[in-house]
């Protein structure tokens, strides 16, 4: 019996353990579907053993619950349960904390007509860009491809997708592996600095003739979820793409999204090809994209790597 | 020698040695080279007459390039400007960046404007924008010009077109004859009446337009100006931007108001200089005005004739920004969608129910929103080209520009290096 009980209490601590800190690091870290799947069926694992250790400990539950200590526990529950789920400002602020954007789901596929990225991070806000082949397209050697967003100051703040082979997609696709690495960077220093990203960045950049073009947040949140409905922050979703065959650069294609400004559906456009500047006097990387000459013959076959890119999306309008 | 070659190298002497004691201060701190102001051309008599095919008024961003263009044209032409040198907000103001030249990877504005910019920026050695590069932000592609470079260079191809130049002069008065215009303009020691078969009003507020009892649009709240400076650190014409701070309630109607927001812009920056302690290195001598007058014109130029990319049949060029409408709290630019270029029409140039009277710059006939993406330097450059064009083949026909043919309008667009909107 003794054999028994010790087993189910030192499982159930130590499943405790590892919902503990997945938990935790589900919080702290970037959705990760290791992370979350560990943490789910971890707590799958643990409410089985709770079951037996229930079962071990009947007799002390029973006593407990006589008490009237089972009123102010249920109590607390229970205010727990409903602030949790209606998330008023001071929950939303914590959960603000979270670099998990909530339950995102994304899901990307090859498929014969191109490639579908789908992106829900909440239930009432579901993307999808379907990214339609065009003559150039080869599903046996698929193209890199890499997603992410920028706020309006054109700075990269989430990938979305990042190309499988991370090692050749960076270099397959330089433009978003420059912006992605100026964030990280970036991000980096904040951090040794004590500072938000925001503040960092807003120090960092001098605006001119019409004066600031909005910096604005650096949290993906803000633009996708956006707290105050009444002002909606414009982003802008990129696109880049190279076949991986050829000594051709890639191509990035670009869509505003405004949810001051709604749209189901909305094109992407092709912005240019990335080229590498000149270095300045401090010696600091930049890439730039240069428009496509279209009546230039060596460019033929990478426009034609793409016959079309939709973005998609479906806002559910929340009853007030 | 003669006795006349003794009197000239006489006369000479005494020019130079007087220019030469005047200057002595001068001379000390900048140059042994001393010029001397042709004194055939500036007579001393108060009274002065001119008998001109157009008259210009206004040798700012969209004035001296409509100067030029009618000079060119072959129409005898004279500008009047209040201040002391050509180029208004380019070069007064200290906006020395003209835009936009550009979109979507391709000329849109060229002509005389753009001559004239990329001129002197070859002289003074600097550098073009690259052209093929997507900008992020629309100020990218602003061609930054040397401000004092850019005024002589203006100066010269108004002389070489055969333009004269009254500086430091304005109308007072303007009277409809049967021949086109009677306008009186006052300057220090001045008193000059012109007569006129056309007038192209470069005033930005369209100031003569308002004298000639034609209608006006106003807000009642104007955009901030811009007092450009440099503190703190050297000022480098032609290769970077200068700081600049708000003046709010800037106002360019009159000079009255011009004086207020030059003192309150002036007064701000001195304040400025005593928090900060740092040097002050470069002062404009005047405010950048953004909003004033516009006419009520015989087209109307909305926001969304403007943010559509409307082709309008009588356009006459190119016009490209985002809008982009300064407020107490700043800006926020909305740029145009892609591939939008906007064009403006020949009848938003002109006064409505007018005739032998044009304008060009940012008094053009346009709702607010629109104006704020139509007011900047390029496309006043292209709309003073459109207006020298218009106003020449109106004094040469006997006609008023709304009835010039358009597409003598755009042939002689056309022959002097501009791009018509729909022909590119």
């Amino acid at each position: 019996m003794n054999r028994k009980r010790s087993f189910v209490s030192l499982l159930l601590a130590s499943s405790f353990v590892v919902l503990a800190v997945s938990g935790i690091l589900a919080f702290l870290l970037p959705f990760s579907i290791q992370i979350v799947g560990l943490h789910a069926l971890m707590g799958f694992l643990f409410v089985a053993v709770i079951v037996f250790h229930i079962a071990n400990n009947y007799g002390h539950l029973s006593r407990y619950s006589r008490s009237r200590i089972l009123v102010a526990t249920l109590g607390i529950t229970l205010v727990s349960t409903l602030l949790f789920f209606w998330q008023p400002e001071p929950v939303k602020k914590v959960l603000g904390l979270s670099r998990n954007l909530g339950p995102a789901q994304d899901r990307f596929e090859m498929v014969e007509e191109g490639l579908v990225y789908r992106y829900s991070p909440a239930p009432h806000y579901k993307m999808a860009l379907t990214v339609r082949a065009g003559k150039s397209f080869a599903s046996e050697a698929p193209p890199h491809v890499a997603i992410w967003l920028e706020n309006a100051s054109f700075y990269h703040i989430k990938t979305l997708r990042a190309p499988e082979n991370e090692g050749e997609g960076r270099a397959a696709l330089p433009y978003w592996d420059f912006k992605l690495r100026g964030w990280e960077k970036a991000r980096e220093e904040a951090e040794e600095a004590g500072k938000s990203l925001q503040e960092k960045m807003e120090e960092a950049d001098l605006d001119a003739v019409s004066g600031a073009t909005q910096n604005s947040s650096f949290d993906p949140a803000d633009y996708i979820l956006p707290a105050d409905p009444d002002n909606p922050m414009p982003y802008r979703l990129v696109l880049e793409i190279d076949s991986p065959d050829d000594d051709l650069p890639s191509l990035v294609y670009a869509v505003e999204v405004d949810n001051a400004d709604p749209r189901a559906f909305q094109l992407l456009e092709l912005v240019g090809y990335p080229a590498r500047e000149e270095e300045d006097e401090e010696g600091k990387e930049t890439w730039a994209l240069y428009y496509v000459d279209y009546s230039d013959e060596k460019f033929a076959p990478v426009l034609e790597l793409v016959d079309s890119a939709l973005l998609q999306i479906d806002r559910e309008t929340r009853g007030e | 020698m003669n006795p006349q070659e003794e009197a000239t190298d006489r006369r000479k002497f005494l020019q130079t040695g007087l220019a030469g004691t005047a200057g002595i201060g001068l001379a000390a701190a900048s140059t042994t080279s001393v010029a001397i102001a042709d004194e055939e051309k500036a007579s001393i008599s108060p009274e002065e007459t001119n008998e001109v095919d157009v008259l210009v008024v206004g040798g700012g961003t969209a004035g001296h390039v409509a100067a030029i263009q009618a000079a060119r044209a072959g129409a005898k032409t004279l500008l009047v400007e209040r201040n002391s040198q050509l180029g208004g907000t380019t070069t007064t103001g200290g906006v020395a960046f003209p835009g936009l030249f550009d979109a979507w990877g391709r000329q849109v504005i060229a002509g005389i404007g753009w001559e004239l910019v990329k001129e002197s920026v070859e002289l003074d050695g600097g550098t073009l924008p690259d052209f093929a590069k997507v900008p992020q932000r629309h100020w990218q592609n602003q061609v930054y010009t040397n401000q004092f470079l850019y005024a002589i260079l203006a100066e010269e191809k108004c002389a070489e077109a055969g333009v004269q130049i009254a500086f430091y002069e304005f109308p007072q008065a303007i009277k409809k004859t049967d021949e086109g215009w009677e306008v009186d303009c006052v300057g220090f020691g001045t008193n000059r009446r012109v007569r006129c078969k056309q007038v192209i009003d470069c005033t930005g507020g369209a100031e003569v337009v308002g004298m000639a009892g034609f209608s006006r649009l106003r807000e009642e709240e104007r955009q901030p100006g811009s007092y450009l400076f440099m503190m703190g650190k050297e000022h480098q014409p032609g290769r970077n931007q200068i700081h600049r701070l708000y003046v709010h309630g800037a106002d360019s109607t009159n000079s009255r108001t011009a004086t207020q927001a030059n003192l309150t812009g002036r007064k701000t920056i001195l304040a400025k200089v005593r928090k900060e302690k740092k040097r002050l290195m470069h002062l404009q001598p005047e405010t950048g005005f953004r909003e004033s007058y516009r006419i009520e014109g015989e087209t109307l130029i909305t926001v969304n004739d403007y943010t559509s990319g409307r082709l309008f049949e009588d356009a006459i060029s190119y016009a490209f920004y985002p809008v982009d409408l300064h407020t107490k709290t700043g800006v926020k630019p909305k740029p145009l969608k892609r591939g939008v270029v906007p064009t403006i029409p020949l009848g938003a140039l002109i006064p409505k129910d007018s005739r032998d009277i044009i304008v060009a710059g940012r008094c053009l006939s346009s709702d607010r929103l629109a104006n704020s993406g139509l007011r900047v330097q390029a496309s006043c450059m292209g709309m003073g080209q459109a207006a020298g064009v218009a106003a020449a083949l109106a004094a040469k026909a006997g006609s008023t520009p709304m009835e010039v043919p358009l597409a003598e309008i755009h042939a002689l667009l056309k022959e002097h290096g501009q791009i018509i909107p729909g022909q590119a």
